[in-house]
């Protein structure tokens, strides 16, 4: 007969202050072993990226070194590909594409949910809300391959039309996120005090109620992070993706002509470490949201 | 307290409860002893953190663990001991001999479920009706808390009915299997005066049909001076004071208590221009001053009282824990 | 008390908000809530009009609308000689220096994320008083004159207790000298000790600023205890106005009579009958016919049903006394 509810409110009368989101998601974040395991995995995975963009390791990852299909040894330690080309060394590289792409487009995407949400939410009920969400509806139903084909078609055979695709992709479920909670702080009483000094309408959305979005923002970042490395990975195969440098993908494109062979390293390798990302980061992103969430309790 | 009615109904003796928190542990309820007779009205009074929803729910076997667990002390039944029952145990004791009922009845309310099938489910469980049976006595029951054409409503979601009704529909839950005590948390708090008055007057009445006893824990002195026969009075999870209703109103002993008394704003004819009050803030259960837990906010208080913390001290019908009480009767 | 010796400060005439319900496809109002459904009273500078009824019955609703949080749908707000009720937002601006609200919630009226400094210099920057060394030394006097300590400025609103917290809230409403303040529930969801702290803060600010205030509570020895003369709104209508020792002594409208008798007093001693209504409160989408209270009248006449009765005065009571009944025709 008694909820959760009511445990929760007997905690709020013991404690006597409300400790800071912040603080208190710290707490649940560091006594979840497996988010703090996922977030360790992917630390090595971002310093990895950083050495490839600092050039610290995975120099040679295009050039010529050996013979074709060489089984692992000390020198190449997944063995080579049918060019001769170091496997390890493509792998690590891709790292760094795969950070790059999830990070930007994860960041943007969120920004522009974000924004674009609050907005909605803001003057919902209004043609801006009905704009934004008829915009939201139109991108929705076009299928993602064909949008990122239209993309790179349109603007040339840009390096980035993958990107922008899935920015105006991505961007739609943290808007659609953001702008039910907007609409729920917006009746708050401290945004109704802002109304009562006169606090101009632009600055309530971004100075009060944005702020207090922020963690739905961050889980919605991070979901957004590993869609987008899948994406990537996909379209690269597909060779709608990566153009320029080497990505896990691409090395999975590469190996389909190597496995009917019987020679896996380059499948393996790349799908080894596209997993190990996904799976960490899907972990952390899990844990986060835990740790975010109001409802729970802490020491749970 | 009154040594002449034998064995109490409920007795609970120097009971300590502990939540771990990030900062550290902290005693939300800390050596509390008291008993309630059969039949009685026992208001527990005190502000937020004062730990009488935590004494509530202990009773029950409710505190969520982790965080929380009983620390040490006893709460006796009948004669059975409380602590250290396993779940299925205390599941028993709950639906049958002891029930509670809460501030907000949404929250305790499952909000997808008829207001019927979440009665008739207690009533099959703990009085092994049948189906036809519990239904009839659901509809009976939810007739006694005052709800209008009963054999309809029943089949309503709680969010059709208003928030005097839904308290009425927990009462009636919490009543259908005849409980021996009731605990009450706040059960008017959230309702609007008239409707508090009227889910009070029921409350009274049914204790009466019913034959139990009540725990009425508020923050409300008002309530407690209309409906119960005695009173604690809770502050940072100990107890300052108990006495019956009528010395406790009229010449209370605790400095907490008198101040409280004094500070609360009353309809009268004549209008005050300033409210007396208690100076300063509740502390912080985390870093509790040494000594009496009132001291500083106490304008008796003297080097003695924050040395030492003061014992409940028994005087006739009633106790206190204060170095330097008000006055009693002459 | 009024410098000007004309008219009183605030003056609101028949004012009414109504919020639309929307329905079926094509999204039309099928409905009206009635939330404020034809109030008027004034109110003289530095003085307490307080407005007492139970959850629903539009006294919130009737305070936002005054200070321009809700736009009203009919009526007149009259602040000094001026009609604000249907300015647009910039030429509200001068108007909203002079009226600020304090909130019932002191745990949802403070921005999260902003320290108690941001949040009381707010309206000082918005409205672009002083400079920037000024509005921080303001600030500072500001904490003070609420009994806070300057430790407080860079610290959240977490760190503080509810009744600190509404201390820094009213601090905010302070900031830009309001002649009004509409309270709403300010003290409802504090501890009891804590109350009697913030109630006298208030009347403190009151007398020392020349402050009027809009208080609105539902408990009615709160009410009672703050105001000059107090409002009983049911329904989104007033049904009785009168001082607070005539209300209090001398109840009229049998809602009121009701009211009075089922707060909890504080003394076992005094045992008094209570009068328990019966039923609920209707909806303000479907209010019933005639005089709105007549569905849970104890004294209910057959002329109640059909014709609704106006607020007029009654005795000779002054300052007057109220009444929306036809006990008193």
């Amino acid at each position: 007969m008694s909820t959760r509810a009511d445990q929760l409110h007997a905690l709020d009368d013991v404690s006597g202050h409300r400790e800071s989101l912040w603080s208190k998601a710290v707490y649940k974040f560091r006594r979840d072993r497996a988010g703090m395991w996922s977030l360790a995995v992917v630390l090595v995975y971002m310093v990895v990226a950083i050495g490839v963009i600092f050039g610290w390791w995975a120099t040679s990852w295009a050039e010529l070194e050996g013979g074709k299909w060489e089984a692992p040894s000390a020198d190449h330690w997944f063995g080579t590909n049918i060019i001769g080309q170091d496997i390890f060394d493509r792998a690590i590289y891709s790292t760094r594409t795969s950070f790059e792409v999830g990070l930007v487009v994860a960041v943007l995407a969120t920004a522009l949910g974000g924004v674009l949400g609050a907005l909605a939410g803001f003057f919902s009920g209004s043609w801006i809300d009905e704009l934004i969400i008829w915009i939201m509806g139109v991108l929705d139903s076009i299928p993602f391959i064909l949008f990122v084909a239209a993309i790179a078609y349109s603007l040339g055979d840009t390096p980035y039309a993958m990107h922008i695709a899935m920015i105006a992709t991505f961007w739609i479920t943290a808007g659609r996120l953001i702008r039910g909670e907007v609409i729920k702080l917006r009746g708050q009483e401290y945004v109704e005090a802002a109304h009562a000094i006169g606090v101009p309408e632009v600055v309530i959305i971004f100075r009060h109620i944005l702020p207090n979005t922020s963690h739905i923002l961050l889980v919605q970042a991070t979901i957004t992070f590993v869609a987008a490395i899948k994406s990537e990975v996909i379209l690269s195969f597909l060779g709608i993706g990566v153009k320029e440098g080497m990505s896990w993908g691409l090395m999975i494109a590469e190996s389909t002509r190597e496995v009917l062979a019987g020679f896996f390293n380059n499948f393996l390798a790349a799908s080894a470490l596209l997993f190990g990302l996904v799976m960490a980061f899907n972990m952390f992103s899990d844990a986060l949201q835990d740790a975010l969430d109001p409802r729970t309790v802490a020491g749970e | 307290m009154s040594v002449s009615r034998g064995t109490p109904l409920l007795r609970v003796r120097d009971l300590a409860v502990e939540f771990a928190t990030p900062q550290g542990t902290v005693r939300a309820v800390d050596g509390i002893s008291f008993d309630v007779h059969e039949n009685e009205t026992v208001g527990i009074v005190g502000e937020s953190g004062c730990g009488k929803t935590v004494t509530g729910l202990a009773i029950l076997g409710l505190i969520p663990s982790p965080p929380g667990r009983i620390a040490a002390g006893s709460i006796q039944f009948a004669g059975r001991e409380l602590v250290g029952l396993d779940e299925e145990a205390l599941r028993a004791v709950r639906g049958s001999d002891i029930s509670m009922i809460f501030q907000e009845p949404m929250t305790a309310l499952n909000p997808v479920f008829t207001v019927g099938s979440q009665m008739t489910d207690v009533l099959k469980r703990h009085k092994g009706l049948t189906a036809e049976q519990a239904r009839r006595e659901a509809i009976d029951m939810l007739g006694k808390v005052g709800i209008p054409a009963a054999a309809r409503r029943i089949d309503e979601y709680p969010h059709q009915l208003s928030g005097g009704m839904r308290q009425r529909v927990m009462i009636a839950m919490a009543l259908s299997c005849g409980p021996k005590l009731l605990v009450a948390d706040e059960p008017s708090t959230a309702l609007d005066v008239t409707t508090q008055a009227q889910v009070l007057e029921l409350i009274n009445a049914l204790q009466d049909e019913f034959g139990m006893a009540v725990i009425l824990i508020t923050h409300d002195l008002g309530v407690v001076a209309e409906t119960c026969r005695r009173a604690i009075v809770m502050y940072c999870g100990k107890i300052v004071e108990k006495a019956p209703i009528e010395p406790l109103f009229d010449r209370p002993r605790h400095p907490y208590t008198h101040g409280l008394l004094d500070s609360i704003p009353r309809i009268r004819a004549d209008k005050l221009d300033r409210l007396p009050t208690i100076e300063g803030r509740v502390p912080d259960l985390l870093h509790l001053p040494s000594g009496c837990r009132f001291a500083d906010r106490c304008a008796r208080a003297t080097n003695e009282c924050r040395a030492a913390e003061p014992d409940l001290r028994r005087d006739g019908d009633a106790a206190f824990a204060c170095f330097h009480p008000w006055e009693g009767a002459a | 008390m009024n410098a000007a010796g004309t008219s009183p400060m605030l003056q609101v005439r028949d004012l009414r908000k109504y919020f639309p319900v929307r329905g079926g496809l094509l999204r039309r109002v099928v409905a009206n809530v009635r939330a404020v459904d034809g109030v008027s009273f004034t109110l003289e500078r530095g003085r307490t009009f307080g407005l007492v009824g139970e959850s629903g019955c539009g006294k919130s609703t009737l305070g936002r609308a005054i200070i321009r949080l809700h736009d009203p749908t009919d009526g007149e707000v009259v602040l000094d000689g001026e009609n604000i009720a249907n300015l647009d937002r910039q030429d509200l601006m001068p108007y909203r220096r002079r009226m600020q609200m304090i909130f019932q919630d002191p745990y949802a009226s403070l921005s999260p994320r902003r320290t108690v400094a941001q949040t009381i210099r707010e309206p000082l920057d918005v409205h672009r008083i002083g400079t920037p060394a000024e509005r921080e030394e303001k600030v500072k006097m500001l904490l003070d004159v609420v009994g806070m300590s300057p430790r407080a400025l860079n610290r959240y609103p977490h760190e503080f207790s509810g009744g600190q917290r509404q201390r820094v809230g009213i601090a905010r409403a302070l900031a830009l000298n309001p002649e009004l303040i509409v309270a709403d529930e300010p003290v409802s969801a504090l501890d009891v000790s804590v109350q009697s702290q913030i109630l006298n803060l208030i009347e403190e600010l009151q007398a020392a600023h020349d402050i009027a205030f809009l208080f609105i509570a539902h408990d009615l020895a709160v009410i009672q205890h703050v105001s000059d003369v107090i409002g009983v709104m049911y329904l989104g209508k007033l049904v009785e106005q009168a001082s607070a020792t005539d209300l209090y002594t001398d109840p009229k409208h049998p809602y009121t009579q009701a009211l009075l008798s089922a707060v909890p007093v504080p003394d076992p001693k005094t045992r008094r009958k209570r009068i328990i209504l019966e039923g609920e409160v209707p909806s303000p989408m479907n209010p019933p016919s005639g005089c709105p209270f007549h569905t849970r009248c104890p004294k209910v006449m057959d002329k109640c049903r059909q014709l609704a009765p106006d607020l007029e005065r009654t005795g000779s009571a002054e300052p007057e006394h109220l009444v929306s009944c036809h006990l008193y025709d």
